[in-house]
C-alpha cells in the first residue's frame, strides 16, 4: 500500500516531535554542549563516587592518571560512537528502538530502564536525606539497612515529596536544575579547598602545604592510600580507568546520550562531553574524595559509611545541607520522571499517573536503604552492562551494515512484527556479560567491552539471516517519501520558529547577572581560596572557615534568587515559547 | 689483542665504578640549625672513616621549618629523610603511630642505660627507645654578672619573677642597645609557646583542667601573658616577636641582653669564644612565683629514623655514632669538654672535667627538677612541661603561639589574644573529646 504525498505530509505534521529527527534549525554549536555536559555530570552522585574510590583503595597516582585516562576514553567514546550515530540519525535512542526494534524489545528495554532509574532516584533521595539526618542529629546510618526509625521516616518523606514534585512540578524542578550547575561547580571545588587544611592538620598538625608534591603526599597518605575499607590492597590503575570509563557506559556505548547529542551540528562536538568528564568526573570526584576523607577523619568513621550529608556539612557548613538536598533532588527528579515514563511504556494500558505513583512507591522503600546509594558506582557499571547491547545493535545497524551492504532499517522495511535478532542478541549478551562476571575473568567494569563487541557481531549475523541483506524496493521508496515529507515539515517549522535566539542585554538583566556571578560564585570562591592559602595556623583556619561558612550560605541564597530571576527574564524575552527544558530524558545520575 | 685488552679494561673500569656506585648509600639527615648540630656536621669525617659506604646529605633548617617539613614528610611517608631531628613531644606520639623505626638494636657498647632516665623515658614508647638523644636540656636563667655587679644587684640561685622583672628594669640601657631581658617571641609551639607554657606553669596556670576544659582564660594565664608582654615591651629588644632561640643567643653573645631565660644547652655558647661576654655570664635556675613550680622545661633534640626510610640500617648506624659516648669524647678532644652536647648521659655529669664548666651544675639541677609527669601547680590530665603530650597540641600550640606573638608585637591586646587562644583550643578539644574516648 502506498500513501499520497499530501497524506504523508499530514501524517508527519501530526507526529510528535520526539518521533521525528531533530530539524536543522534546532541544532546547536559546541558552546551548548560544553555547558550542557558540565551541568550533566556535577551531581549528588559525585559525593558518593569520590568516596567510593577511596573506599575501594585506589592510590593517588592511579587516581590522578587513571581518571584522566578513563575520562578521556569516555569523551572519545562519546565522540566516536554516540555523537556519530546521534548526528546520523538525529533521533533519541528510545525513538530509534521504538521504530526499529519492535514493541517487545522496547518493552524489555524500558523495563530495564525502570529498574535502573528507580535505583538512581532512590539513591539520590537517600543522599538528600543524609543531610536532613545531620540537621536532626540522627545517628549516622552505617549499615546497608536503616537502623533508625526517624531516618527511615525522613528518607520516605523526602521520597514522597520528590514523587509528588515529579508528578506535578517536574518542569519547575528541571528548570531549577539548569541554574544549579555553576554553583555546584564552585561548591564542589570550594568544599575540597576548605577541608584540605583540616585534613593536613589532623595528620601533621599543620594547616599549610609546601606545594603540589606535598598535596599529593597528603592525599596519598590520608585519602587515596591504596588500602581499601577492609584493610586490604585496593584497586589498581586498570580498575580506576575502567570505573571512569564505565561510569557512563549506558550513555556512550549504550547510546542513551543520543538524546542530547542528536542536536549536535557535527559529531566532533561529542568531545564537548570532556567538560563533564574532566570537571565532574575528575575534579569533583577528587574533591569529593578529599572532603569525604577529611570528614571521615574528623568523625573517626570509615569513609565507606560517611554520608554525603556529613561530608557536605563539614566542608561547606549550612551550605552543605543545601548542596546535598539540591544536588540530590535535581538528580532524583528527572530520573524518577524517566522511570515513570519507561514504566508507562512497559505497561501502556495503566494510566501514567497511576504507574508513576507505583514506581514512586518502590522509590520510597528503596530510599530507606543506604546500601543503594553506597553502591551507586557498581550500579552504574552494571546498568551499562545491561544496556550496552542495545548500543551495540544500533552501532551495527548504523555503522557496520552500510559497510556490508545491508539495509540499516531492514526491520521497518521488512515489516516483520518483532526484531527477533535484536531480542536474541540482547538476551545472549546479558547471559554472556553476567557469566563473565560470575567466572570473574576480568574486572567487571570492563565487561561492557566484550559484551558490546559480541552484540555487534551476533546481531550482524542474525540480522543477515532475518533479511537485512535483502532489498525492499517498495518500502524503501515509501521511506524516502517519508524522509522528504520530514524535510518539508522541518522547513516549515524553521520558517515559523526562526533561528535567532534573542540575547538579553538589558541593563537590569546585566545587573542581575553580575549579582549572581559576583556574589553567588566569585565571593564563595575567594573565601574558599583564603581558607586554603591564607590559613597559616589553626586559629586563622577556623576564622577563615567560619567566615566562609557564614557568608557562603547568604551568597547561595542570593545566587538562586538572582539566577532564577535572570532565567525567567531571559525566557520572557524570547519571541516564542521555550521548548520544554527537559523531556525527562535529558538528565541522569553522574 | 690490544683492542681486546682495551675493551676488557674499559669493561672492568665501568663495572668497578658501577659496583662502587651501587655500594655507596646516601642518607639524608634533617636537622635544626642549632650550634651543636652544626658542629656535628663538621665532625662527620670520623663517621665516614668507619663507614666508607655511607654518604651524608644534610638538610639544615630553622626550628619551625624543620618541624613542619619533618612532620609532613614522616606523616605522609614521603621518604625524603633517613634521619630526622625530633624531640620528646614527637617521639612517643609518632612511635605509637608507627612512623618511626624502633632503636632496639643499637650496638652493645652504646650503653642505653647511661642515658638520663627522664630523657630516655620521654623518647620511648612502650618501653622501646624510638629516638636517641643528641643533646638534652632544661631551661635556666643566664645573666650578665658585670652588669649585675655594676647595678649593685645579686642574682639569687633560685630567682623569682618579681626579682627578674625588677632587675631587668634596672639593667636596661636601650640607648646603648643593652636590653633588660631577652625572651623567646617567635611564634611556634616549640618557640614562644615552649617558653610561655613553662612560665605559665610557674604562675600556677595550666592548659587544661582534669575534664580537658581549656584554661587559657584563667587569671593565671592572664597574669603570665600580661607580665611577659609588659616586660618585653618595656625592656626587651625591638621586634621581639621575631626572636627565637638562635636570635636571642646571638643578642646575648653580642652583649645586648642583661638577662636571658632559655635552654640550658645555650650555656656552652654564651661562654665560649663566640661570645663577647663569655667571662661575664652567670647561671641560675629558671624563675618561679613561689608556687612550687619553676619555669624550666625538659627537652631533648634527638635523632630518629623514619619508618619510611629506605636506608634504615645505615641511618641507625649514623644515629648510634652521633649520640654515642664516643662522640662526646670526640667533641671533647677537638673543642674541649665544655662544648660537648649536654644533657643526655649520666656519665657526662660524673666527668670531673665537665663538672668544671660554669653551667654544668645549674643545668643538671634544672634537668633533674623538671618533672613531665607533674608539670603544673594544679593537677592536670596530661604529661609534658612546655607542651601537652597529645597529638593535637602541635596545631593548638602553633595557633596560640601566633596569637601571643601578635600580643607581644602590640597588634592585639592581651585579653583578645587569650580569648582567641581559648576559642581555638576549645574548638580542637571539643572535636577531639567527641572522637577520643580517653579525652
Amino acid at each position: 500500500m502506498t500513501t499520497s504525498n499530501s497524506d504523508m505530509d499530514r501524517t508527519v505534521a501530526a507526529m510528535d516531535d520526539e518521533q521525528l529527527p531533530v530539524p536543522k534549525h534546532r541544532l546547536h554549536g559546541p558552546g551548548h554542549f560544553l555547558g550542557l555536559y558540565g551541568a550533566e555530570h556535577v551531581a549528588a552522585t559525585e559525593f558518593v563516587i569520590g568516596a567510593a574510590f577511596v573506599a575501594m583503595g585506589a592510590t593517588i597516582g592511579d587516581i590522578l592518571i587513571g581518571l584522566l585516562i578513563g575520562n578521556t576514553l569516555a569523551a572519545l567514546s562519546f565522540w566516536l560512537i554516540t555523537a556519530r550515530i546521534a548526528v546520523k540519525t538525529r533521533l533519541s535512542l528510545y525513538t530509534y528502538l521504538d521504530q526499529n526494534m519492535g514493541d517487545k524489545f522496547s518493552r524489555f528495554y524500558n523495563g530495564a530502564n525502570v529498574l535502573i532509574f528507580v535505583a538512581i532516584s532512590a539513591a539520590m533521595i537517600t543522599v538528600s536525606a543524609t543531610a536532613v539526618r545531620a540537621l536532626f542529629d540522627i545517628p549516622p546510618q552505617v549499615y546497608p539497612y536503616p537502623t533508625n526509625l526517624y531516618f527511615a521516616l525522613i528518607a520516605a518523606s523526602a521520597s514522597v515529596i520528590a514523587v509528588t514534585v515529579a508528578y506535578y512540578g517536574f518542569n519547575v524542578v528541571a528548570e531549577f536544575a539548569t541554574i544549579c550547575t555553576p554553583w555546584l561547580m564552585v561548591m564542589f571545588t570550594a568544599g575540597g579547598m576548605v577541608l584540605i587544611p583540616a585534613l593536613n592538620e589532623t595528620l601533621t598538625g599543620y594547616t599549610t602545604l609546601g606545594g603540589f608534591s606535598e598535596f599529593v603526599s597528603l592525599a596519598g597518605t590520608t585519602v587515596f592510600t591504596g588500602i581499601n575499607s577492609d584493610g586490604e590492597p585496593g584497586i589498581g590503575l586498570i580498575e580506576v580507568i575502567g570505573f571512569a570509563w564505565a561510569a557512563n557506559t549506558f550513555a556512550h556505548f549504550g547510546l542513551i546520550d543520543m538524546v542530547l547529542l542528536r542536536y549536535a551540528k557535527k559529531p566532533i562536538y561529542g568531545l564537548c562531553t570532556a567538560t563533564g568528564m574532566m570537571f565532574g568526573h575528575y575534579i569533583a570526584w577528587i574533591s569529593a574524595a578529599l572532603m569525604g576523607a577529611a570528614t571521615a577523619s574528623i568523625m573517626k568513621l570509615s569513609i565507606a559509611v560517611v554520608s554525603p550529608g556529613d561530608v557536605a556539612y563539614y566542608a561547606l557548613g549550612a551550605t552543605g545541607f543545601v548542596i546535598v538536598v539540591i544536588a540530590g533532588w535535581t538528580t532524583a527528579n528527572p530520573n524518577l520522571y524517566r522511570a515513570g515514563l519507561a514504566a508507562q511504556a512497559v505497561f501502556p494500558k495503566i494510566p501514567r499517573q497511576k504507574i508513576t505513583l507505583m514506581v514512586g512507591a518502590v522509590v520510597v522503600v528503596g530510599s530507606c536503604f543506604p546500601f543503594i546509594y553506597r553502591s551507586i558506582l557498581p550500579i552504574l557499571a552494571y546498568a551499562g552492562l545491561v544496556l550496552v547491547a542495545a548500543g551495540g545493535i544500533v552501532f551495527a545497524e548504523q555503522i557496520v551494515f552500510p559497510k556490508l551492504g545491508y539495509k540499516t532499517y531492514w526491520y521497518r522495511l521488512s515489516g516483520v512484527k518483532d526484531n527477533v535478532p535484536a531480542l536474541i542478541t540482547w538476551g545472549v549478551c546479558l547471559v554472556f556479560g553476567f557469566v563473565l562476571n560470575f567466572i570473574n575473568i576480568m574486572p567487571f567494569v570492563y565487561l561492557f567491552l566484550p559484551t558490546w563487541v559480541l552484540s555487534i557481531i551476533l546481531y550482524t549475523v542474525l540480522a543477515k539471516k532475518a533479511g537485512a541483506d535483502k532489498s525492499y524496493p517498495e518500502a524503501e521508496k515509501e521511506m524516502e517519501e517519508f524522509n522528504a515529507s520530514v524535510e518539508k515539515h522541518h522547513a516549515k517549522l524553521a520558517a515559523e520558529e526562526g533561528t535567532a535566539h534573542v540575547k538579553d542585554t538589558r541593563a537590569l538583566s546585566r545587573g542581575i547577572r553580575a549579582v549572581w556571578m559576583v556574589i553567588g560564585l566569585l565571593v564563595p570562591a575567594i573565601l574558599a581560596w583564603r581558607v586554603l592559602f591564607n590559613s597559616p595556623d589553626l586559629y586563622a583556619y577556623y576564622v577563615n572557615r567560619e567566615m566562609f561558612y557564614d557568608l557562603t550560605i547568604w551568597c547561595t541564597l542570593i545566587y538562586f534568587v538572582f539566577a532564577w530571576w535572570d532565567l525567567q527574564r531571559s525566557k520572557s524575552l524570547q519571541n516564542k515559547p521555550e521548548a520544554p527544558v527537559s523531556s525527562g530524558e535529558e538528565s541522569y545520575a553522574s | 689483542m690490544k683492542r681486546l685488552l682495551k675493551t676488557g679494561l674499559a669493561t672492568a673500569i665501568v663495572a668497578a665504578s658501577l659496583s662502587l656506585h651501587a655500594a655507596a648509600e646516601t642518607i639524608t639527615i634533617a636537622t635544626v640549625n642549632n650550634g651543636d648540630m652544626i658542629r656535628m656536621q663538621k665532625l662527620t669525617d670520623d663517621f665516614k672513616k668507619d663507614n666508607p659506604g655511607i654518604e651524608l646529605n644534610w638538610v639544615t633548617l630553622d626550628e619551625n621549618q624543620l618541624r613542619q617539613r619533618v612532620t609532613t614528610d614522616i606523616a605522609t611517608k614521603g621518604g625524603q629523610f633517613d634521619v630526622a631531628t625530633i624531640g620528646m613531644y614527637e617521639a612517643p606520639i609518632w612511635a605509637e603511630r608507627g612512623w618511626l623505626a624502633p632503636l632496639d638494636d643499637l650496638p652493645a657498647d652504646y650503653d642505653v642505660n647511661d642515658i638520663l632516665p627522664p630523657i630516655r623515658e620521654g623518647l620511648s614508647f612502650d618501653g622501646t627507645l624510638y629516638a636517641a638523644p643528641f643533646y638534652g636540656e632544661s631551661s635556666f636563667t643566664m645573666y650578665r654578672t658585670d652588669l649585675f655587679e655594676k647595678a649593685g644587684l645579686e642574682m639569687p640561685d633560685e630567682p623569682t619573677w618579681d626579682f627578674i622583672k625588677d632587675a631587668a628594669g634596672k639593667l636596661a640601657d636601650k640607648s646603648n642597645e643593652v636590653y633588660g631581658i631577652c625572651l623567646r617571641g617567635k611564634p611556634g609551639w616549640g618557640e614562644n609557646m615552649a617558653f610561655l607554657t613553662a612560665m605559665a606553669n610557674s604562675y600556677g596556670a595550666r592548659w587544661f583542667d582534669m575534664d580537658w576544659k581549656p584554661q587559657l582564660d584563667s587569671d593565671a594565664w592572664k597574669a603570665t601573658l600580661t607580665d611577659y608582654v609588659e616586660l618585653m615591651q618595656a625592656v626587651g629588644p625591638p621586634d621581639a616577636s621575631a626572636n627565637g632561640y638562635n636570635e636571642n643567643l646571638a643578642l646575648f653573645q653580642a652583649g645586648k641582653c642583661a638577662i636571658w631565660i632559655d635552654a640550658t644547652a645555650a650555656g656552652q655558647f654564651v661562654t665560649n669564644a663566640d661570645s663577647t661576654v663569655a667571662d661575664s655570664v652567670g647561671f641560675a635556675l629558671a624563675p618561679g612565683k613561689g608556687l612550687g613550680k619553676r619555669a624550666n622545661w625538659l627537652w631533648a633534640w634527638s635523632l630518629a629514623v623514619p619508618a619510611s626510610s629506605n636506608n634504615v640500617a645505615a641511618a641507625k648506624k649514623f644515629v648510634a655514632w652521633a649520640t654515642s659516648k664516643q662522640y662526646l669524647e670526640l667533641v671533647a678532644s677537638k673543642e674541649g669538654w665544655a662544648n660537648v652536647p649536654p644533657g643526655t648521659r649520666s656519665s657526662l655529669y660524673a666527668n670531673a672535667e665537665y663538672q668544671k664548666t660554669p653551667f654544668a651544675k645549674a643545668a643538671l639541677a634544672s634537668i633533674e627538677s623538671a618533672d613531665p609527669n607533674k608539670p603544673t601547680v594544679e593537677e592536670v590530665p596530661y604529661r609534658g612541661i612546655q607542651f601537652v603530650a597529645i597529638p593535637e597540641f602541635q596545631s593548638i600550640g602553633t595557633a596560640v603561639g601566633q596569637r601571643f606573638a601578635e600580643a607581644l608585637a602590640g597588634n592585639i591586646p592581651v585579653d583578645e589574644a587569650l580569648d582567641n587562644a581559648e576559642w581555638v583550643t576549645e574548638k580542637v578539644i571539643a572535636r577531639t573529646r567527641v572522637l577520643e574516648k580517653d579525652l
